[in-house]
């Protein structure tokens, strides 16, 4: 299991990518789900800092990874204002925006929300074939 | 991390991008895929060492394609490895951009 914590900025993004490369190493994940969870956990940090009022600060996020019987088990914390990826509307193509969360409700599972006083907390798993 | 290079090739000026097209580095990318339709008729991205794209990065490729159309230049995204292909296709992109499997030169 990994868990960590993220401030407000973008220079975080190579840091994050650092750290799930080297958890889908060390837990014999291929290229595919590490791309998967990178891209899952940038759009819901960059919406937080875009649109939750986090970028500049410090101990904005927090994601934790760990492997389970059928996948990853994501949880990704910020504390950017209330916002619920589940139930966002999808992307309109007239308007910019949208298509982070978009990509994030199609390639992860069992997506949920909660708020939990100052933090919104977004449970999902990303399915791993057995091998 | 991202790393753009450009050459000219059989009439095509082809910009190689490696590395991540993410948050961080998606205003490179728009602003190299700019300057290379700025000043050649035919432009290819080769992202063939592309090992991951955001939406941030889809959006800069957007950009460039739209830049493309407003100069009738020609516009083509090469070589994209499955994962980064199957995000161009969630997200309905594929429809708007000319992506060819391998380089057109």
């Amino acid at each position: 299991m990994i868990k960590l914590a993220l401030d407000g900025r973008l220079g975080e993004l190579q840091r994050l990518a650092n750290e799930v490369e080297r958890f889908c190493r060390e837990q014999g994940l291929d290229d595919e789900v590490r791309f998967d969870l990178n891209l899952a956990l940038e759009e819901l940090f960059i919406n937080a800092l875009r649109h939750g009022g986090c970028l500049g600060m410090e101990h904005a996020a927090e994601v934790r990874l760990a492997l389970e019987d059928y996948g990853v088990r994501v949880e990704f914390r910020d504390r950017g204002a209330a916002f619920d990826p589940a139930s966002a509307p999808p992307p309109d193509p007239a308007r910019p925006g949208g298509l982070g969360i978009h990509l994030v409700r199609s390639i992860m599972q069992e997506l949920e929300y909660e708020r939990e006083g100052e933090w919104n907390r977004i449970g999902m798993r990303r399915m791993v074939k057995p091998t | 991390m991202m790393e753009l290079t450009q050459e000219i090739r059989s009439g095509w000026c082809v910009v190689t991008v490696r590395g991540r097209a993410d948050a961080e580095t998606a205003d490179d990318l728009e602003a190299a895929l700019r300057a290379a339709l700025e000043a050649n008729a035919k432009v290819a991205a080769d992202f063939a060492g592309l090992d991951y794209i955001s939406s941030a990065g889809l959006r800069a490729v957007l950009q460039a394609a739209r830049a493309a159309g407003e100069r009738k230049a020609e516009f083509a995204v090469c070589a994209l490895s499955p994962p980064a292909r199957r995000v161009f296709d969630l997200s309905g992109m594929h429809h708007l951009l000319r992506i060819e499997s391998g380089l057109p030169c």
